[in-house]
């Protein structure tokens, strides 16, 4: 197991700078430059060329790359172009918020996600195993920004029960710490839901096939012909082995949570990891898209080997299969 | 480097002296010659409450002088005061200007020195008095090295910025121009006793927010990165009235469409720039009003001249005589807008009332085309020439809806006269890349204008391998003679007949197909009074609006 720790970790270091220096080729190979894309209508050729030269954009790639790689060797991840403070501080910001809404929408994903399977594979093929394979399809199917557009629709314009966007409210800052809070949550309910519904569709369907796959065993049968309840059968004997893809759904999550989900985010303004993104990518700010890619490689690295730790955890098969 | 407001020199003219008189002289005798409404119609409505305003991108940054965009520089007019404001009055002369921090303003006999007298009762939020130390030190930021302010050429032609006592400052010019208070006064007065010991070269290292302090209306608050930035009054403002609004906040959505759901579900009060897809949607909603002004912007398509197809004139003319560009402006800003004349916008001063806008003739098109030498020789409904067929790309960026849009019904409309148009839509960036290295047929863009006239940057024949935005490298050595010739007039009265001869050689070239003259519509809540919006400047009367009833927030 401890090799296993000691591999993937070595094999960390490389994979980070493969997908890094394959996202900074990607963006400078792309024609035009932070210069190109400042928004600003005022601005004639000649300072725009003057921007270049701020920024370094007018240096020959491989020095651009060299001076990016030698200064992120040294721990500095650079300035933003766009906010001009450290891309440390920005990820920082960005980080809280995007931790926020992944854990509330992975805790809905898990909990909503074992409620339909258990519920479903209690009479498998009965009338709400078929209604929510039905709806489980049908919004794991649906693209998350149509999803999420009409959710603002319905629940906040139509209805008007949930904020249409943001974390807090215009005046949150003159709010107690409870109303703050409150405040907080109102506005965590519609991005939550929209990113926890999609995943919590997967994890039921997961669960639901391992759940009737392991009914079948012939440790169930045992433990129904010791007399158990049916309900200790299911939430015991049968769930606890059932749980096991979750786990490396979970570990695979990791990336979701800490690298945002871009399109929610922007939806709903969230100042998150995927937002900054995106406003990254337009803005053409490469110091802060460069350092958002390399999270979300680390994040993926990590998450699988989460994954795998927790799965070998579980289960003493894997823990061979691994060894 | 060439200079942000364009024209190059310009002199002081008879007809604009009387309005800087005026100005002077209305300072003198007391409050500010234009503020609508006036104190007395602010002080009957209920003052306080909040104004939250929608806002696509976030400050960068905390000192006017080291950002890069538009907003920034925008939002901070409210904090750090000016010398004189802008008045909206380009459309009738180059702008005047109302006294701010400088109440009154005299000329030496020669137009070359501007002495400038500060209001004595000006103070930064701290206490501190605005003094000509602060106008001086101003000075020296905008013009230093180590800053690289992005406008500096704005003061290529100051010589000196100097302080005759606490209260009068002195600007000397090298040459008279009409536009020689507006460079002076561009870029707005920064405290120096916070900021003058920090080294110039330290300056893009200094987090500033905590080094703030107002000496406009509003001061700043709070700011949570991406989310809001939130002014309030400054209580200490020194030009009364004080401002009636106790805070603006400005909500900052990454998404126009997240701005206007914003604005139907009552988070926002004001949407400054509404989509005119969204206008529908948006009338329908009781309890917020449009206000519909003409834009500074024009949208075009922009031909490479140096494109063997699209280099004879008579070729442009044609191109543009098939698109139905009364059409565009229905189905794609839907009626809001004006047909584009040329490269002078209609409401501007210089504009030559004696041009129309070109008509929507196919027939005169296809006649146009075939004396050009265009056929279909093979009858696939496409012309052809010397066996090429004409087809064009038109390029458009893809985060822009409504110029795709424009892309294709340009398509549809030139494809009934036989010319064949790929639309392909391509990331900013990449769109502003291809056409600056002169690789493109031809691209549908927008350009804002200045207030003061630019033809220069524009459509001067460019100096091969220099940075220029006549991205179709459009030459004409007559509109070049003119150009020199403008510049070099003291009187802008004498400029227009100029003015109004290159705009006609400039039409007749068609190096762009002016599409339309846009519109700006402005959605605000009902309850926002005494706002006075204009495309001069974006806030324009903030610290004199009032709100009725304060909505639950």
């Amino acid at each position: 197991m401890r090799r296993l720790v000691a591999r993937r970790l070595l094999l960390l270091a490389p994979m980070v700078w493969l997908v890094a220096t394959l996202t900074f080729a990607v963006v400078v190979a792309a024609p035009g430059s932070y210069a190109d894309a400042v928004d600003h209508p005022g601005l004639d050729a000649a300072q725009r060329e003057a921007l270049r030269a701020r920024y370094g954009l007018d240096q020959p790639l491989h020095r651009q790359y060299l001076s990016w790689l030698g200064a992120v060797l040294r721990g500095d991840l650079g300035v933003s172009f766009v906010t001009k403070e450290p891309v440390t501080r920005l990820l920082g910001r960005a980080l809280p918020p995007t931790l926020l809404l992944g854990g509330a929408a992975l805790l809905l994903d898990f909990l909503l996600g074992v409620a339909v399977a258990v519920a479903a594979a209690r009479r498998p093929h009965g009338w709400f195993d078929r209604v929510s394979t039905v709806v489980g399809l049908g919004v794991a199917g649906l693209p998350s920004f149509w999803v999420a557009g009409l959710a603002v629709l319905v629940f906040a314009l139509l209805l008007g029960w949930f904020p249409a966007s943001h974390m807090l409210s215009a005046g949150a800052d003159r709010m107690s710490g409870g109303a703050r809070l409150a405040d907080l949550l109102h506005h965590l309910v519609l991005p939550a839901a929209c990113l926890g519904l999609a995943g919590a569709a997967g994890t039921a369907r997961y669960l639901r096939a391992a759940l009737l796959d392991i009914r079948s065993e012939r440790f169930i049968l045992a433990a129904r012909a010791r007399g158990l309840s049916e309900r200790r059968v299911l939430w015991v004997h049968t769930l606890r082995p059932a749980l096991l893809p979750a786990i490396t759904l979970l570990g695979l999550s990791l990336p979701v949570l800490v690298s945002g989900s871009v399109v929610i985010e922007t939806v709903f303004s969230w100042p998150g990891v995927g937002l900054a993104l995106l406003r990254a990518a337009q803005a053409r700010d490469l110091p802060v898209i460069m350092a958002i890619t390399m999270l979300g490689a680390v994040a993926v690295l990590v998450g699988s080997l989460i994954a795998d730790l927790g799965y070998a955890a579980a289960d003493p098969r894997a823990r061979e299969d691994l060894r | 480097m060439t200079r942000y407001h364009g024209v190059e020199v310009i002199e002081m003219t008879k007809n604009l002296l009387p309005v800087a008189l005026l100005v002077t002289a209305a300072a003198a005798c007391g409050p500010p010659a234009s503020p609508p409404p006036g104190p007395s119609d602010a002080a009957a409505l209920p003052s306080g409450g909040t104004v939250v305003i929608g806002l696509l991108s976030d400050v960068q940054g905390w000192n006017p002088y080291l950002a890069d965009d538009l907003d920034t520089a925008q939002l901070l007019a409210l904090v750090y005061p000016t010398l004189a404001i802008e008045q909206p009055d380009y459309h009738r002369h180059p702008p005047s200007f109302a006294p701010a921090l400088a109440r009154a303003w005299t000329w030496s006999d020669d137009h070359l020195v501007l002495e400038l007298e500060l209001d004595p009762r000006a103070r930064w939020s701290d206490g501190v008095p605005i003094t000509a130390r602060d106008v001086v030190f101003t000075w020296e930021v905008q013009t230093s090295d180590d800053i690289d302010w992005l406008h500096s050429d704005a003061k290529g032609s100051i010589t000196a910025v100097e302080a005759v006592d606490d209260h009068t400052v002195r600007a000397s010019f090298s040459r008279v121009y009409p536009y020689q208070l507006m460079d002076l006064n561009d870029g707005p007065i920064v405290p120096a006793h916070l900021w003058s010991s920090i080294p110039f070269a330290d300056w893009r290292d200094t987090d500033w927010l905590p080094r703030s302090v107002a000496g406009g209306p509003f001061r700043i608050a709070g700011h949570t990165p991406q989310q809001q930035i939130t002014l309030e009054r400054n209580p200490g403002y020194w030009d009364a009235p004080l401002p009636a609004l106790d805070r603006v906040v400005f909500r900052i959505a990454p998404s126009e469409q997240s701005l206007v759901n914003q604005l139907l579900a009552g988070d926002i009060d004001v949407l400054p720039s509404l989509p005119p897809a969204d206008l529908e949607r948006v009338r329908a909603h009781p309890g917020i009003e449009l206000v519909i002004y003409d834009d500074r912007s024009y949208t075009h398509l922009c031909w490479n001249t140096t494109d063997p197809r699209l280099a004879d004139p008579a070729v442009r003319r044609a191109l543009t005589a098939a698109i139905d560009r009364q059409t565009l402006v229905d189905v794609v800003y839907g009626g809001f807008g004006r047909l584009g004349v040329g490269p002078i916008l209609s409401s501007f001063w210089a504009f030559d009332e004696g041009l129309e806008p070109a008509p929507h003739d196919p027939a005169a098109a296809r006649a146009g085309l075939a004396a050009a030498g265009w056929s279909d020789s093979d009858g696939d409904g496409v012309l052809d020439r010397a066996g090429e067929a004409f087809t064009i790309e038109l390029l458009a960026a893809a985060e822009n809806e409504l110029r795709q849009d424009i892309a294709l019904l340009v398509q549809a409309d030139l494809a009934r006269v036989g010319v064949a148009v790929e639309p392909r839509f391509v990331e900013w960036g990449t769109l502003v890349a291809a056409v600056d290295a002169g690789d493109f047929d031809g691209v549908v863009n927008r350009w804002e204008e200045p207030t003061q006239i630019d033809l220069e940057g524009l459509w001067r024949t460019p100096a091969p391998d220099e940075p220029t935005f006549n991205f179709g490298r459009y030459s004409n050595a007559e509109v070049d003679r003119l150009l020199d010739e403008v510049a070099g007039l003291a009187d802008f009265a004498a400029q227009r007949p100029l003015y109004h001869r290159i705009q006609r050689l400039i039409v007749a070239d068609q190096p762009y197909t002016f599409l339309v003259e846009n519109t700006r519509l402005t959605a605000l809540a009902s309850r926002i009074r005494g706002a006075e919006i204009n495309s001069a400047t974006p806030y324009f009367n903030l610290e004199r609006w009032t709100v009725g009833r304060e909505p639950a927030r």
